[in-house]
């Protein structure tokens, strides 16, 4: 076993581990520490596969995201009471069945498909860097940039319509 | 020979491996630094430091004064479209650092292109201008 | 690594986040949950673009295939920030008109 794959199962069990703290923990800020952690090993596995832009990208806009995040559940949350009064807890049952039946039935789909033993360039490959991925960005995709920038003009007339308050 | 001396990436040889996952390695090493100093600092002086829980010992200290209310108050929510603008424009930033590495070979094509997209975020931060969307007083 | 060990990691991460969002009644955490379906979605994204480039590359080692996958990546990032923007607006306005963030709350409809 390489060190890549000692990375590799280590970054999966830490992503994995802590996206299942993230919807169990009770405490919606231990919910949003335990998500920063998952961000950041989604990231790791980013740069074991030498998509290093995308790396970067996903620690800058999700830290700037999740941050704000974290100053809502600060803001909006009354800290001092439980939170989630428990309505039903046979739906919430439900769901965790519900989930793991679609986790079953994907896995037992996949097993046995001919594609799955393609092998998958790990730490080398220059696609991911980011003289590359702007070229083709600025060359070929230029017209969804553009797009892109239209979309932003109307989240932020969302937003301020929505979030305004009075008037 | 080492070419890698601590936190410090050494000669390399030829183009084609300057970009590997394995330059991050200072980076691993920095952040599994920095990780277990927070946590031996945290473990030694639980474990050094002497414990005497006394009444007056695990009061919350408030410069003297006597403990009034509880710190645990829901914040304004009006502060709230500043952190949800600052997000839009931390997004803009990122689409700024391809054209940065590419400038020269984009030429004037490109500056058109990123001068249109920075156009639209203008009109945008215009509008949130006019609309008083950043005013702190109501 | 084969492309098997990345399409069930992001199996299992998509459906972590699928019971998330169907167990907690939080908008917040529901938030949380939608974010981590969306980056199962683009691991996965990432690792068959460089399962294309690995096989295109044998053919001609200077090829660019599978560059698009990982500019689609970068496109998703930067939507779901505009999406993010906009759903926290809908929860502060939520907790204007209901003071909590409850989900549960919000059954006007169904009376």
């Amino acid at each position: 076993m390489g060190i890549t794959q000692i990375l590799f199962w280590f970054l999966t069990a830490l992503v994995l581990g802590s996206a299942l703290m993230v919807i169990f923990s009770k405490n919606p800020v231990h919910s949003v520490l335990w998500l920063i952690v998952t961000f950041f090993c989604i990231s790791g596995h980013y740069i074991l596969l030498n998509a290093q832009f995308l790396a970067i990208v996903n620690v800058i806009v999700y830290a700037g995201a999740i941050m704000v995040l974290f100053l809502f559940v600060v803001m909006l949350m009354n800290l001092n009471a439980e939170t989630e009064p428990q309505k039903n807890k046979w739906l919430k049952f439900a769901g965790a069945i519900a989930g793991s039946c679609l986790l079953l039935v994907l896995v037992a789909a996949l097993k046995d498909t001919d594609a799955m033993r393609q092998e998958v360039l790990m730490k080398t490959g220059d696609i991911g860097l980011i003289h590359n991925l702007g070229m083709v960005l600025f060359r070929d995709y230029l017209l969804p940039f553009e797009i892109s920038s239209v979309l932003f003009l109307s989240a932020m007339v969302g937003t301020v319509v929505i979030g305004k308050k009075g008037d | 020979m080492i070419h890698y001396f601590i936190l410090q990436a050494g000669p390399v040889s030829s183009v084609s491996d300057t970009n590997n996952s394995f330059n991050y390695f200072p980076i691993a090493i920095q952040l599994i630094f920095a990780i277990a100093f927070v946590a031996i600092m945290m473990g030694v002086t639980h474990w050094l430091g002497p414990k005497r829980a006394t009444e007056e010992k695990l009061e919350n200290f408030e410069s003297g004064i006597e403990i009034r209310g509880n710190a645990r108050q829901p914040m304004a929510v009006k502060y709230f479209l500043v952190a949800i603008l600052f997000v839009l424009f931390d997004v803009e930033v990122i689409f700024f650092y391809p054209y940065a590495v590419n400038f020269r070979e984009l030429g004037w094509e490109g500056f058109m292109a990123v001068l249109m997209f920075v156009g639209f975020f203008l009109a945008g931060f215009y509008y949130i201008f006019k609309k008083g969307a950043l005013n702190w007083e109501d | 690594m084969t492309i098997n060990h990345y399409i069930f990691l992001s199996v299992a991460l998509f459906c972590i986040g699928i019971v998330g969002v169907l167990t907690r009644r939080n908008a917040i955490v529901i938030f949380m949950s939608v974010e981590l379906m969306l980056n199962a979605v683009n691991i996965l994204l990432v690792a068959f673009s460089k399962m294309h480039y690995l096989a295109a590359k044998i053919i001609n080692p200077a090829t660019q295939a599978g560059i698009e996958g990982q500019l689609f990546v970068f496109f998703i990032m930067v939507v779901a920030a505009a999406e993010v923007s906009v759903g926290l607006a809908i929860i502060v306005m939520m907790y204007r008109n209901i003071h909590s963030v409850d989900v549960n709350f919000l059954n006007r409809l169904k009376h």
